[in-house]
């Protein structure tokens, strides 16, 4: 049946689909609408003191058997940090959503962004390899919260769902039944019975080791190729190509369905899994390609990216503040391929 | 299994005397299975000797609190210790139950999330001062208002003792540690006000030398079948006793019996020096 849905709404059916039976956190403008529609949904349903008791709360219902998930935007997001790298050291099947909105700090609450793109990557102290999906659209908002589940059952490790203020609160009309998803039972038996121990700490078979440097170096590698190797089995894309187009735009959320009327003259390129970077597609799609243009609203966070992993010269345009005209995107993007505008102009227009 | 040593000590009304809990009492009084159990079997022995410098209180609160869940005879699959960070946050990877070691302050919002998955479990938190009261204090003022059922054991050392010394939110006014050279300036935290600022509670003062009081305390607070917080008087030899002049362990726990006295049916609020248990 065909319904009129928000993304908000969408993300939190995709999470019912997928199992989810606990659900923790506070409000906060653009992702409030997430917490509306699930505390009514017979789950466990906790609005808590702030998003550091959130995103500790998951990781404790996510261990005693539940699939767990939070909600939140980007001051909620950084309050989360700590608790995502517990979550990597725990190996803590859990989800955490971030609609972004324009920062640093309180920033712009109620415009979008995508200013958290290397946060979500990097956002925890210490190294890991952190799993990120970014849809675009309201049936990807479904979809794709079910695949975040699954990849942070099969990867237990928590799976940060990248949303911006558009998508979030986009309506559209889908038909969630005729989605096919296939779901990832738990992984981990929940608390009770035996004698782990779980602690945020370097730990062997649950005896803290934390002077031992080799067995550190052991433990990041298995913990590094197991991230991969799951990740690999969720490599979503898009790639639309143009006849004869020599430019690849490289654009996520929102801002890829304001490019899209562009798209023929350019070809697109639209990583749904931002993270890890698709490194082998990207280079193969990338080679046929003289420019490469990524579209992001922030100050150029995927374009470092992008650059890291062709290892070649990229442009980059930054919709910075908030406000999103397709015409100027579409004079952003002429005007670079004429050679008009500076190759990465920051300013506001 | 069975601790089947038999001593010939009576526990006197203040100071108990494990073994004679565990050895001919359970043996003759209650038949089953269950006097085949004892503390020791909540407690990872394999991992012993623990972290904690020699003459630490938190060892005793660890015994205490296995042989308080023992006599509740709570099976050991139903049992879950949360801790957070610190000296006392190591207590949890001792106990041979499921257990969780946090994040600094958070341990009472992991133990919630343990809790809601999970109704049947008995989730005990085991957490210092520094922990519970200054960086996850918010936590705990929200935690004790749901009346999340939890059983709280606050291991009260009035110092930082992992990290060296410093001032903690409940170092008494005028105490010399790292971080208050010319004597702590502030008033320490009212943990019993906090508590019993809701509607609903349950607080207990115990020290570790009042070793009855404290397991009396602690079963109370795991079958209140709500929000139960005990406060647990201890010290720290090595990061702060010295620096204040005690020679030894011994002479801070002497303190500690002569400072504190029970109150058995405290009125309203305990007096600063009293040990007990305020409920509704």
């Amino acid at each position: 049946m065909k319904e009129l849905l928000m993304g908000n709404h969408a993300v939190a059916l995709g999470a019912l689909k997928a199992g989810m039976t606990f659900f923790a956190g506070y409000p906060i403008t653009p992702a409030s609408e997430i917490m509306h529609f699930l505390a009514n949904k017979g789950i466990e349903f906790v609005h808590t003191e702030d998003e550091i008791a959130a995103a500790n709360m998951i990781v404790g219902s996510s261990l005693s058997g539940r699939k767990s998930m939070t909600s939140t935007s980007g001051p909620g997001m950084s309050l989360m940090q700590e608790a995502i790298g517990l979550g990597h050291m725990m190996e803590v099947p859990m989800v955490i959503v971030n609609v972004q909105r324009v920062g640093p700090s309180t920033g712009m609450p109620t415009l979008p962004a995508q200013g958290d793109i290397l946060q979500a990557k990097h956002g925890s102290h210490g190294d890991y390899t952190q799993i990120v999906f970014y849809p675009n659209s309201v049936e990807e908002c479904y979809r794709y919260a079910i695949e975040a589940f699954n990849a942070s059952e099969e990867s237990r490790s928590p799976v940060i769902f990248l949303m911006d203020g558009f998508v979030g609160h986009l309506m559209e009309t889908v038909d969630l039944d005729a989605i096919p998803c296939a779901i990832v039972p738990r992984t981990i038996p929940g608390l009770g019975g035996g004698n782990r121990h779980f602690t945020g700490l370097l730990s062997k078979n649950g005896i803290p080791c934390t002077m031992n440097s080799d067995y550190y170096r052991e433990w990041f590698q298995k913990m590094k190729s197991k991230a991969t190797s799951v990740s690999d089995r969720y490599n979503f894309f898009e790639y639309l190509r143009g006849d004869d187009a020599k430019t690849l735009i490289i654009a996520f959320g929102i801002v890829s369905r304001v490019v899209l009327p562009l798209i023929g003259k350019y070809s697109l390129f639209r990583p749904i899994r931002m993270f890890p970077v698709l490194e082998k597609e990207l280079k193969e799609i990338a080679s046929g390609y003289e420019r490469i243009i990524v579209v992001e609203m922030n100050d150029g966070q995927y374009k470092g990216e992008i650059e890291r992993v062709l290892k070649r010269d990229v442009e980059g345009i930054s919709l910075i503040g908030g406000d999103l005209d397709p015409t100027v995107v579409g004079e952003k993007i002429e005007g670079l391929s004429n050679g008009k505008l500076e190759s990465y102009p920051t300013e506001a227009r | 299994m069975a601790n089947w040593k038999v001593t010939l000590l009576r526990p006197d009304e203040e100071h108990g005397f494990s073994s004679f809990q565990d050895g001919v009492f359970l043996l003759f009084f209650f038949p089953g299975w269950w006097f085949l159990m004892s503390y020791k079997d909540y407690i990872k022995w394999e991992r012993m000797p623990s972290t904690w410098c020699p003459g630490c209180g938190i060892g005793i609160v660890l015994k205490y609190a296995a042989m308080a869940i023992d006599e509740l005879k709570i099976p050991k699959e139903d049992v879950v210790v949360v801790s957070g960070i610190g000296c006392s946050g190591r207590s949890a990877g001792y106990f041979d139950v499921e257990s969780l070691h946090g994040l600094h302050g958070r341990a009472l919002a992991m133990a919630e999330g343990v809790k809601r998955g999970n109704r049947k479990l008995k989730v005990v938190v085991i957490s210092g001062d520094g922990d519970l009261l200054g960086i996850g204090g918010n936590h705990l003022l929200h935690t004790s208002r749901r009346n999340v059922e939890m059983c709280v054991i606050c291991i009260n050392n009035e110092i930082y003792g992992m990290t060296g010394g410093q001032m903690s939110p409940t170092t008494k006014k005028g105490t010399v540690t790292l971080t208050s050279p010319e004597g702590s300036p502030y008033n320490p935290v009212n943990a019993q006000g906090l508590i019993t600022s809701n509607k609903d509670h349950f607080y207990a003062r115990s020290s570790v030398f009042h070793l009855n009081h404290l397991k009396k305390s602690i079963q109370e607070g795991i079958s209140r079948g709500g929000f139960s917080f005990i406060e647990v008087i201890s010290y720290c030899i090595e990061n702060n006793g010295r620096r204040l002049g005690f020679k030894d362990a011994p002479e801070m726990l002497d303190l500690i019996r002569k400072n504190y006295k029970v109150n058995p049916s405290p009125a309203g609020k305990l007096g600063d020096l009293e040990l007990g248990i305020v409920k509704t």
